[in-house]
């Protein structure tokens, strides 16, 4: 068995990266080890609009509600409003991330690629070194696959990078360990995101709200790995929901655990080999939100890695304009956020509760990390002096 | 007598790949959809008792 690209992981990055470079015509198969492509779903499902800009999907049936803006409250419940009125209509959309990742691979398979469902990648064919293949284990039988590009686009929890010599084990302070329900029968009657801050609330993270349309919404709870103890994620999660009266009748639908990367990108590429999505780390460290990075990066992956088997020519040279472009298209933002985050864990909630305060009246530009970053830079010159530069450094939103 | 390692109860782990993550000795990974601790490699550092979301890691208090 032999393929140009073999691509590990049919999540969001997998499947773009094996659309763009089938489409270049390069013979791609995925392999993922889940039984059914996503599901079960491990997201938060909020998106913003600007995929529709790129019109990687098709249809609507992706979408369960359009957002009119976000609302962030601070631990003593100051409410911070970036709303679509002030913003323009750049808002954002709820998924339904089974429905998103499936369309995603239904456009890489119309571009040529195969999918192997039930097929778990256990390491990489080498020989002198040079990366040959991928070893798989499809329910009790063990092949391999040859392939001249591996893509590593199997998230969190990555093994691709590491088979290859690429750190990607993640520090405490680096992981945002989350639980969330899907609840139903719950009182979400207008189209915002709401978003909870607070050392007790969710220290070194936040509870989102993400309104799934009718009376359904998914109530989820990211923490810092390295102020978590066993099970305090879905403790805390629940002790919230039981104090919210918007939430405290819900009943869930689906729980779910997860994990998001909130650490600087690593190495991208090497020989024969390209990581993709949250096995690259591409995810904000501020929102922890990676689903537009695996789109906007899979393309680039995608096309670099396309042109790479028209030249015959994999080497980590060829390979590097993967690694330039996603640099330029969100690596500053990626840098940026990640100082910001390290600058939050140092706040606490006094601190908080009075930045909230001066911006509750505030008219944001647009709804992004960059305007509200932006707007706590002109408002506490002082207490932000660090984020200055960074501002110069990246105006991406 | 050794420090205990980490142990998954399969009942509770939902799959969500953060312990794997952080293992330092990559001694945890995916068997079935369930994390799965390789004992030899375990260090009892308890990283990943901590991160688990719904604590389904277990050892001993340290
Ligand atoms: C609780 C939670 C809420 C989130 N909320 C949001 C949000 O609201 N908005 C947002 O933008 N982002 C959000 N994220 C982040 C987002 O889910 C990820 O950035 C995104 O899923 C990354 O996509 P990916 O393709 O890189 O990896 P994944 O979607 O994780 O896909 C990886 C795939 O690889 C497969 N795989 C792994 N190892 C192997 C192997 N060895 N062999 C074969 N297959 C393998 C897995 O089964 C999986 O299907 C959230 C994450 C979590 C956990
Ligand atoms: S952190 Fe917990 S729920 Fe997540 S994979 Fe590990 S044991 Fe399972
Ligand atoms: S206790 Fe430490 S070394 Fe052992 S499995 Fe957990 S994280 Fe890895």
């Amino acid at each position: 068995m032999k393929y140009d690209v073999v691509v590990v992981g049919g999540g969001p990055a997998g499947s773009v990266t094996a659309r763009f470079a089938a489409e270049k015509g390069a013979k791609v198969l995925i392999v993922e080890r889940r039984q059914e492509i996503g599901v079960p779903v491990l997201c938060g499902e909020g998106i913003s609009r600007k995929i529709d800009d790129w019109g990687m999907l098709e249809g609507k049936r992706w979408i369960a509600s359009t957002m009119e803006g976000a609302r962030i409250y601070s631990p003593d419940k100051t409410c911070v409003t970036l709303s679509a009125d002030v913003a323009g209509n750049e808002t954002g959309y709820v998924v339904y991330r089974d429905i998103f990742d499936q369309e995603l691979a239904r456009r890489a398979v119309k571009a040529g690629a195969e999918i192997m469902l039930n097929t778990t990648a256990t390491g990489l064919i080498k020989k002198d070194n040079e990366i040959k293949g991928v070893k798989v284990k499809q329910f009790n039988e063990e092949f391999e696959i040859q392939t001249d590009i591996v893509v590593g686009a199997d998230g969190v929890e990555s093994k691709v990078g590491e088979w290859a010599g690429i750190n990607t084990c993640l520090k405490p302070t680096d992981l945002e360990t989350c639980a969330q329900y899907t609840l139903t029968n719950v009182e979400c009657s207008d189209a915002y995101c709401d978003f909870y801050l607070g050392k007790e609330i969710a220290p070194g993270g936040y509870i989102w709200v993400f309104p799934k349309g009718k009376d359904v919404a998914n109530v989820g709870i990211g923490i810092l790995a390295s102020f978590s103890e066993s099970g305090m994620a879905k403790k805390l999660l629940d002790k919230f929901i039981e104090s919210d009266h918007r939430l405290k009748k819900g009943e869930p639908v689906r729980f779910l655990a997860g994990a998001v990367p909130v650490s600087l990108p690593v190495e991208t590429v090497r020989d024969h080999l390209v990581l993709v999505g949250d096995a690259a780390r591409h995810v904000d460290p501020i929102t922890g939100g990676g689903l537009t990075h695996c789109l906007e990066g899979g393309k680039i992956a995608g096309e670099v890695i396309g042109e790479a088997v028209e030249k015959q020519d994999f080497t980590k040279e060829i390979l590097m304009k993967y690694e330039t472009g996603w640099k330029n298209a969100f690596g500053g933002k990626l840098k940026r956020n990640y100082a910001v985050k390290e600058i939050m864990l140092d706040m606490d909630d006094k601190t908080f509760n009075m930045l909230a305060d001066s911006l509750k009246d505030y008219k944001f530009e647009e709804l992004s990390t960059y305007s509200l970053i932006k707007a706590l830079v002109l408002k506490h010159p002082t207490l932000l002096m660090k984020l200055k530069p960074l501002m110069k450094m990246s105006k991406e939103v | 007598m050794g420090k205990p390692k980490a142990l998954v109860d399969r009942e509770l782990c939902l799959a969500c790949g953060g312990c794997i993550s952080v293992c330092p000795q990559s001694a945890i990974s995916m068997h079935g959809m369930r994390a799965f601790v390789t004992r030899e490699k375990c260090i009892s550092c308890a990283i990943c008792i901590r991160t688990c979301p719904v604590g389904a890691i277990t050892g001993e208090v340290y």
